[in-house]
């Protein structure tokens, strides 16, 4: 057993793991409550992506910036997430609340449409070009080895920031009065109307804590993988999605189990399968299909009661 | 949203779109009363419909081919290929998908891979690759039945899943697709051994035309009447299903499954077969789309087809048969009149102007507004004029009066990247936040939203116009209809279950 | 019943009369010679003041990033032709392929017909991609024109006959890059662990199965792997190669991610194996990732003044992947010049005209001059320029 490329994988698989889980919550918690799959939410962590790129040059860049490196990151943090969850919220008002009552394909294709059109005024705005994050001029990526096995600074931030704040969602969904209103909520949404719920706030809040959540993991893929385009949200929307559904759309330890499982299988498969990195996502893909034929309510889903 | 209320909007929104969580109940009622509405229309409109309803469906469809086989008489080959050939593609390929999704319900996410499954088949059958050169009489049913044969295999999990679900193993389906014929080159095959079934990311080249009994079907026209007799009998075809007991049972089943399940109509049955019909149709289409390219290439398959294709269904109604074909014509020919800025200005203004007519009664605000938002350009352009002449150092796209008229009256730096940017940013949130204010209000910043309109699009998106540009209008156009229209251009609202 | 049988019969007729208009307007007479189109083949045009060429190329789309360098390259071309002569203007008809789209080749088969409609259009510069290409063919020969690609590289395109004398192209193929590239590793470098990359698009495997096959031949252990190019995370890849490898060959053409792939290898601690990129890298952002860079490129001539200029014109960028694109719009319209003595030209004179160009290595950017063998491919250019970083921009360095 060559341990050197088992570790190597796992720390490659944690990273992207984190990353997945955290673009899977939001497309769990919002398909909890509308039962509507946000198309658009890959593209919302794109534009996380870009906003953490435009305050990092706003700060003075990379090479001189005007405050010192780690509160760079944080500013750039903190304007991701509050930008893309007021994103969220606009495409929420705008795109899907008009049609909460329609058939249900009608916010799908809406999703479809906005999906597009975020990709695209990316592309017309930020150009097709690649942004670089220089993530090695901003902190310096040091290289860390423990044994055999090699990490750098910044898939370290990744990891233990995506557990801070899924740790922080769950205890906000499980403790406070807005968390029990979105459990209800997502439990019967007109029974939760009924016992004065502002369901309309609740989604609001939902929409806006899944973008912020996207809007970091943008701002972390940006940090990790140095480079960022208006095109790098369909695939990983796609695999947050993949997480989503695999470890149960809808629960939100789901999502975080779900996503960490389709970080490590890509890794691995990248690894350890025939012509491996080729063939990742059909590997992922095959995955997810196995589960949902065994399981089709995923991992940590409970069985869907059809209401009639 | 729905305050203006006209005559021209169809009656069946009662109260504002998005009033919270209002249930129909009494959907019988509804129900009911679907006749009288369609009685109720009177003059020209009603007419007209009702004579539309009484035709039968060969002649209805006459009354699409006939102006299409017109077309190739006073158009170039180019023009024929750049629409005509497009628009007819994309419409067989839209009605299959029709089956899937408007008729049966099943949201189908790989439905292009069944259009790849042609082309590659035809390509496999057809071309120096393997050395085969089949006739099409022999090809076509063959490929036919294969693309169903796949339709089916991916259809069986539709058994046991329903909804989102099946949309992520169709998704799924259609991005394997691409990444095997992208890699098939690098497989060995079991008791085969290697064999380059699709040639990798070089694709298959040098494809046949189709060979009917020594009859070659090579020239755009050729093509072009080949599949306008294809698109003519399937639209016939799908007329007498769509009245059909299948048709009728499909329709039950996308209403809800439940209750067609009790019912006794055997929803696995259908929902397969709905599949593999939209799977074939695909597939078919797939092998003439093979020889118009002349070379199956992996990247010919993939979402933005798919897109386009929903796009069309969507446009023309979900389960409306013509209105898939208007559909077409419309998503296929637009964004090739965008092509040149020449063509796209006038239509972008045309549009706007349309829905400003629809949208804004009575006429003496319309006036009242378009009269403010002139005096306004000219106020702006003045002012930044006088403060700020670096805004009005450029010149607008294009020759002619409207480009003239436009230097005089719209602010156009000649380096606008930065300022426009910022613009069309302001603009999504404007948009966003128009709605929310009060009429008053509205009335009031009309103008300025209209010369921000205009603004971006004459710095910005009018710059863009070959790429960008048309994908942000389509994008927006969707969510917009959907706003507007959710069961689309002519499709019938369907009764929403409680 | 009687319904049924009278819609039927309507269903009959309809049929029969599109299969008579069709039968009319298409008959096998028609079909056997390309006649449908040659009006526009010999068709004599007024060249006129302004002469158009006509230019696919990627505007946007995934490739776009080197689409605008091409497209910055060959405008350059034109607007100094522009300003240094006075009798005649060219003008560009863009079309945009929007290569590597989820759409596919659709919209470069659309702008070759919107090229080949248009009767002013007398040559055409691109299409970038190889597979564009492929899907293009019967189109833009159908029409007559004849084009000159600056970046499609698959060497098949112009040897299997089936375009010749219609397609010509100022890069050199696949073949000659993967001999320059394999011998120097295995001759000059002598390494014997290889690890090469590619990017499933058709450019990228193209090069790696040419320059595998060669390693191999040589005796050196070489790794294969492919990684799409719409990804960016290449850690788990990275984790893959051995850390005793001693140089990774990434044959992309997308420079930032070939720099993002640099990143990742000296995140992960493998910052110390060598990285060979080809001439789709050659560009300062992959040679910024470090001194042990290696790169490819046609021997581009660092002091010419054309590629001055070019800089100072756009920031300091030299924008290299875009450079044979400048060349192939000079071919172009030098050829439509000389087609154009009388004053009338058909585009088959303007395809003659291309065939037999000679340009001088003086007026060249490549540092050869421009002549095409009987393929269409360049016949004055037999290997590929080597490069290696100084941690900032690309230097030749003997091969």
């Amino acid at each position: 057993m060559n341990w050197s490329l088992f570790f190597d994988l796992t720390v490659s698989g944690l990273t992207l793991g984190s990353l997945y889980a955290l673009i899977a919550l939001g497309y769990s918690m919002v398909y909890g409550i509308l039962k509507l799959l946000n198309f658009a939410h890959g593209d919302v962590y794109m534009i996380g992506a870009f906003l953490g790129w435009y305050t990092l040059h706003a700060l003075g860049g990379p090479l001189n910036p005007t405050i010192s490196g780690v509160f760079v990151l944080f500013v750039m943090f903190i304007v991701s997430m509050l930008g893309c969850g007021v994103l969220g919220v606009a495409i929420e008002r705008f795109a899907y609340r008009p049609l909460r009552n329609a058939p249900r394909i009608a916010p799908l294709i809406s999703a479809l449409g906005v999906s597009i059109f975020l990709q695209n005024s990316a592309l017309l705005i930020f150009g097709a070009s690649f942004r670089d994050y220089d993530t090695f001029d901003l902190i310096g990526v040091k290289t860390f080895s423990v044994g055999q096995l090699f990490f750098s600074v910044t898939q370290l931030l990744t990891v233990v920031l995506a557990v801070l704040l899924m740790v922080a969602l769950t205890i906000f969904v499980a403790r406070s009065r807005l968390g029990k209103a979105m459990r209800s909520t997502s439990f019967d949404r007109e029974a939760a109307s009924m016992m004065g719920i502002d369901v309309d706030r609740v989604i609001a809040v939902t929409f806006f804590i899944g973008s912020a959540l996207a809007g970091a993991a943008g701002v972390m893929f940006g940090l990790v993988f140095g480079q960022i385009y208006h095109y790098m949200g369909f695939i990983a929307g796609l695999k947050g999605f993949t997480a989503a559904v695999l470890g149960g759309i809808g629960s939100i330890p789901g999502a975080m189990v779900g996503g960490l499982i389709v970080g490590l299988a890509e890794s691995y498969a990248t690894g350890y399968l025939p012509q491996g990195s080729t063939f990742q996502n059909l590997y992922v893909f095959a995955l997810l299909i196995a589960v949902i034929l065994i399981r089709p309510s995923g991992l940590f889903g409970t069985a869907a009661i059809q209401k009639v | 949203m729905a305050a203006g209320g006209g005559s021209g909007v169809p009656p069946d929104r009662s109260g504002p779109a998005d009033a919270p969580d209002s249930p129909r109940i009494g959907v019988d009622e509804w129900v009911a009363s679907v006749e009288g509405k369609r009685e109720r229309y009177t003059g020209l409109r009603g007419r007209l419909t009702r004579e539309w309803d009484h035709l039968p469906p060969p002649a209805r469809v006459l009354v699409f081919a006939i102006p299409a086989a017109i077309f190739p008489l006073v158009t170039t080959e180019g023009n024929l290929f750049r629409y005509g050939l497009f628009t007819l593609i994309y419409a067989l390929l839209a009605l299959g998908l029709n089956i899937v999704v408007g008729f049966a319900g099943l949201l189908d996410l790989g439905y292009i891979a069944f259009f790849g499954c042609g082309a590659y088949l035809y390509a496999i059958l057809a071309s120096p690759q393997f050395g085969y050169h089949w006739q099409a009489e022999a090809a076509i049913p063959v490929i036919v039945l294969g693309t169903a044969i796949v339709g089916l295999l991916v259809g069986l999990p539709s058994r046991r899943l329903f909804g989102d679900y099946l949309a992520i193993l169709t998704l799924f389906f259609g991005q394997a697709f691409v990444i095997f014929v992208n890699n098939a080159n690098r497989i060995s095959f079991p008791f085969v051994g290697h064999a380059d079934l699709t040639g990798g990311s070089n694709g298959i080249a040098n494809i046949d035309p189709f060979n009917f009994f020594g009859y070659k079907i090579t020239t755009t026209r050729q093509q072009y009447y080949f599949l306008l007799i294809g698109v003519s009998v399937f639209l016939v075809l799908l007329m007498f299903v769509n009245d059909s007991r299948t048709g009728r049972a499909w329709r039950a089943l996308r209403e809800d499954p439940l209750a067609a399940e009790v019912m006794s109509i055997p929803v696995n049955r259908l929902k397969l077969l709905a599949f593999v019909c939209g799977a074939a149709a695909a597939g078919f289409t797939g092998a003439i789309y093979g020889t118009i390219a002349t070379a199956a290439l992996p990247g010919d398959y993939d979402v933005g087809l798919l897109i386009t294709i929903y796009a069309i269904m969507i446009l023309g109604g979900f389960g409306s048969i013509m209105g898939i074909v208007v559909g077409a014509i419309i998503v296929s020919s637009v964004p090739e009149l965008l092509r040149s800025s020449a063509n796209a200005r006038p239509l972008f203004y045309g549009a706007i102007l349309l829905a400003l007519l629809v949208k804004i009664r009575p006429w003496r605000l319309l006036a009242a507004e378009l009269g403010g938002l002139v005096a306004f350009g000219f106020v702006v352009h003045a002012i930044a004029e006088a403060a700020y002449p670096r805004l009005v150092d450029g010149k607008a796209l294009g020759s002619g009066t409207v480009a003239h008229a436009l230097d005089h009256w719209m602010l156009l730096p000649q380096h606008p990247v930065k300022i426009a940017d910022f613009a069309y940013i302001s603009l999504v949130a404007a948009v966003v936040v128009y709605p929310q204010l009060s009429r008053l209000w509205r009335a009031l910043l009309l103008a300025p939203l209209l010369y921000l309109v205009m603004f971006v699009w004459e710095n910005l998106l009018l710059v863009q116009i070959g790429g960008a540009t048309r994908l942000v209008l389509l994008g927006a156009l969707l969510v917009a209809l959907m706003n507007v229209r959710p069961q689309g251009l002519f499709g019938t609202a369907t009764v929403e279950i409680v | 019943m009687r319904r049924r049988a009278s819609a039927t019969a309507a269903l009959l007729a309809l049929g029969a009369a599109l299969a008579i208009v069709a039968g009319a307007y298409a008959t096998p007479e028609r079909a056997a010679a390309p006649a449908a189109q040659s009006g526009s083949d010999a068709a004599s045009v007024k060249c006129g003041k302004t002469r158009t060429i006509g230019f696919m190329v990627p505007v946007t789309g995934p490739a776009a990033s080197i689409g605008v360098q091409q497209q910055h390259w060959a405008q350059y071309y034109v607007s100094t032709y522009n300003k240094t002569h006075k009798g005649t203007k060219f003008k560009l008809q863009t079309e945009d392929t929007q290569l590597g789209a989820p759409t596919g080749t659709a919209e470069a088969l659309k702008g070759a017909q919107a090229l080949a409609g248009s009767p002013n259009v007398l040559g055409v510069v691109g299409p970038a991609g190889s597979n564009e290409i492929v899907g293009v063919t019967k189109t833009l020969m159908d029409g007559g024109l004849a084009w000159v690609s600056g970046s499609s590289t698959r060497t098949t395109l112009t040897t299997d006959g089936t375009r010749t004398g219609y397609m010509f192209r100022t890069v050199p193929p696949d073949a000659v890059q993967s001999t320059t590239v394999a011998n120097y590793i295995s001759n000059k470098l002598k390494y014997k662990r290889v690890y090469i990359i590619d990017d499933q698009e058709t450019y990228s495997t193209g090069l790696a199965d040419a320059v595998q096959a060669k390693l191999r031949a040589a005796g050196a252990t070489v790794g294969r792997d492919g990684v799409s190019q719409q990804q960016s995370d290449f850690s788990s890849l990275i984790a893959k190669i051995a850390r005793d490898t001693q140089i990774v060959y990434i044959p992309w053409q997308l420079p930032p991610k070939g720099q993002a792939f640099g990143n990742q290898m000296k995140a992960a601690g493998k910052g110390s194996i060598k990285l060979m990129g080809s001439d789709g890298l050659f560009d300062s952002s992959f040679a910024s990732v470090g001194a042990h860079v290696y790169d490819t490129n046609f021997p581009l001539n660092p002091k010419s003044k054309i590629i001055a200029g070019f800089k100072k014109q756009h920031g300091g960028d030299g924008e290299y992947f875009g450079a044979p694109s400048y060349a192939a719009t000079q071919v172009v319209a030098t050829a439509i010049n000389r087609a154009c003595k009388t004053g009338t030209t058909t585009r088959a004179k303007v395809r003659a005209a291309i065939r037999t160009t000679a340009i001088p290595a003086k007026a060249s950017l490549i540092g050869v001059a421009l002549r095409f063998n009987r393929n269409g491919d360049l016949s004055t250019l037999h290997g590929f320029g080597l490069y290696k970083s100084n941690g900032k921009d690309f230097v030749p360095i003997p091969g």
